[in-house]
């Protein structure tokens, strides 16, 4: 394990890649301030980018671009009370109350160290679970592919906020879409309305639609509240030992909970930074210092998107499973490559594999080293107003999509998903879901298939066999908590109302 | 929208999201029904097609129900009708350009119709943008990254 991280370490430390790991993370802290530009945006515009880069350099751009994110989205959670990736959402609740109280500085060095643990915890757990992973992942056949990407699904669904029956249709709605086009297995068009859907929808104009043409359709017009952002006061930046010491065991069981949260597929960071703070709060000695800027409260959801952010990066190379909406960029990137991830990745392309999980221990000593001093540089960008940054996105999504497969109707059906991923979340529809549900829907139909084929259409075989059980208990498990919380969400409604 | 409907949404109203959806699903079942469906063992391409679309009328009908009983929940966000129309003006003047005139008409145009998006703009303004973004678009889609698209038409 060690020779082969070494192994990876030797192909980060080329200059050529390591130049592109460090445009990675860099990129992905300058999408993570912005707010309205997240990883999936910044992802999607550099697909077409890596038909130019090999395999390994580009997956090392692109998960920097993604870890980079989870660094980026705390500084402007914690200046301005505006999230830059919906992982930080919680990082305001503690953030911006401290940086109010001129403590901007002890902030964010606060959430930047929390970020470097959490990330290293999570590549540790990476690099810890590759291998039997692999082992694992190796003895999967139809009916255990089929039931992991069920419970992705059901994961992507039920967990979070957000109305569940709401996510899961909108889950079901993206496997409907993965449909169109050319039928695996038999070459039937489905839902073929024209010539150029055969090969099927595309991820590059699904994914920038839904996610950046509607955020920019939203607020186009809506001017963020004047006013600059706050003077930080970095003469205190490192907390006195007192505060170190009680961050500690959140910043420790932060990394754990994003460490569980990103290997589960169908969850990632954003998930793991709302359950880390909900359960600080919940286990906290002084639960009414939440929300005050109470430094642990924002330590630890930090420790865990951070740590998911890896961690994530297990089911999507072990078995190439997606963890997240981002992991399935990826995954869509690497397929781009012509190299489909699985259990195999890692024994033909070690340098690849090993290259990469190297690349984000790399990554987050470069992410430690460059926050602090180009905090200056991110809030003068801050400044930038959304009016002069959205026509500029819109070119570089059509330049994008376009010179992907030279299609003028990829461009059109661009506005189209970006329209309707528009009015999904007027009416309360998360985006997410469906990209998920694109991605893994083939998959799960293409395994489904081949187990019922394989083992004469008994369904007991999800049962019988040791692996898919575990899953399939799993996915109960889920279901179960669904209902039990919408139940009591229920109750809770009915006593509030009388 | 607003106003005095604002507490009690109209049931049409209200289920009006669900309903888009269940559409969506008898749609998809219309045009899947043909589709060969196979055995549970040997399933054609039409047997996921039709669960799914089955599926997606189901959800949609659970979603008209909720919606329907709980109004307090059911509050749908006001639409930016400004932003809609701008935007997909420039993206689809952008698509309808590109391929006979090129790229840096295109991006020109897409970057001053997108700007109009922003009510408090002004025309001066875009021009002066729109050219500055069109140069750097040039800058950086032709001479960097050197995409196989015409700048101008030919």
């Amino acid at each position: 394990m060690i020779d082969q991280f070494l192994l990876g370490l030797s192909v980060v430390m080329q200059p050529n890649v390591l130049v592109y790991a460090f445009i990675g993370v860099f990129i992905g802290q300058l999408i993570g301030v912005l707010p309205g530009i997240g990883a999936v945006t910044a992802i999607s515009l550099l697909l077409p980018v890596t038909f130019y880069l090999d395999a390994t350099t580009s997956m090392i751009m692109l998960g920097g671009i993604y870890y980079g994110s989870q660094y980026g989205g705390s500084i402007a959670s914690i200046l301005l009370n505006l999230p830059g990736t919906p992982s930080s959402v919680v990082t305001c609740l503690e953030g911006y109350p401290l940086s109010r109280d001129n403590r901007a500085g002890l902030a964010l060095f606060v959430a930047a160290f929390s970020s470097f643990v959490g990330g290293m915890i999570g590549v540790a757990i990476l690099v810890l679970a590759a291998i039997p992973m692999t082992v694992i992942a190796l003895r999967f056949g139809a009916p255990e592919y089929a039931m992991l990407v069920v419970l992705g699904l059901l994961a992507a669904s039920l967990i979070g906020t957000g109305s569940q029956i709401r996510s899961f249709a909108m889950v079901v709605l993206g496997i409907a879409l993965g449909l169109v086009g050319a039928d695996q297995t038999t070459g039937y068009y489905r839902f073929v309305a024209m010539p150029e859907l055969a090969d099927g929808i595309s991820l590059v104009s699904l994914a920038m639609g839904l996610f950046g043409i509607s955020e920019i359709i939203r607020h186009a017009a809506v001017r963020s509240p004047p006013g600059s952002p706050l003077p930080i006061g970095i003469r205190d930046v490192l907390p006195t030992r007192a505060q170190a010491r009680s961050l500690a065991m959140p910043i420790l069981r932060g990394s754990a909970v994003g460490s569980f949260f990103g290997t589960l597929p169908g969850t990632g960071a954003a998930i793991a930074s709302f359950m880390s703070y909900a359960m600080e709060r919940r286990f906290s000695r002084t639960p009414e210092k939440f929300g005050k800027g109470h430094l642990p409260g924002l330590a630890a959801p930090e420790a865990a998107n951070n740590a998911a952010a890896q961690t994530g990066f297990i089911p999507t190379l072990t078995l190439g499973i997606p963890g997240d909406v981002v992991m399935a960029l990826i995954i869509g990137a690497l397929i781009l490559n012509g190299i489909v991830p699985g259990p195999r990745l890692m024994t033909e392309q070690p340098e690849l594999f090993w290259g990469v999980i190297a690349s984000f221990f790399v990554g987050n000593i470069i992410l430690l080293l460059i926050n602090i001093p180009l905090i200056r540089l991110w809030v003068l960008l801050l400044r930038i107003p959304y009016q002069k940054l959205y026509p500029v996105i819109i070119v570089m999504i059509c330049v994008g999509v376009y010179s992907h497969r030279t299609s003028v109707t990829d461009v059109v059906l661009t506005l189209a998903f970006g329209v309707l991923g528009y009015l999904m979340k007027n009416y309360r529809f998360e985006p997410a879901p469906v990209l998920l549900g694109f991605v893994l829907g083939p998959l799960l139909e293409d395994n489904f298939r081949r187990a019922m084929l394989i083992y004469r259409g008994d369904f007991t075989v999800f049962v019988t066999r040791p692996i898919s059980a575990i899953l399939v208990a799993c996915s109960m498990a889920l279901i179960a908590f669904a209902i039990w919380s919408g139940i009591r969400a229920c109750r809770r409604a009915v006593r509030s109302s009388h | 929208m607003q106003g005095a409907e604002q507490d009690q949404p109209s049931i049409a109203r209200r289920a009006m999201s669900g309903a888009v959806l269940l559409a969506i699903g008898v749609v998809m079942l219309v045009v899947a029904w043909d589709y060969p469906v196979g055995q549970l063992t040997q399933m054609g391409p039409g047997f996921i097609p039709r669960v799914i679309g089955l599926m997606i009328c189901a959800l949609a009908a659970g979603i008209i129900f909720i919606d329907v009983i709980s109004p307090n929940e059911a509050r749908d966000a006001r639409m930016h009708w400004r932003g809609l129309i701008f935007v997909s003006a420039a993206i689809l003047i952008f698509a309808g350009l590109v391929d006979y005139a090129g790229l840096v008409p295109s991006m020109f145009l897409a970057v001053a119709i997108s700007m109009f998006a922003d009510d408090q703009v002004r025309p001066l303004h875009v021009l002066v943008y729109a050219s500055l973004a069109t140069l750097g678009g040039w800058l950086l889609f032709l001479v960097v990254l050197e995409l196989p698209i015409p700048a101008f038409w030919r």
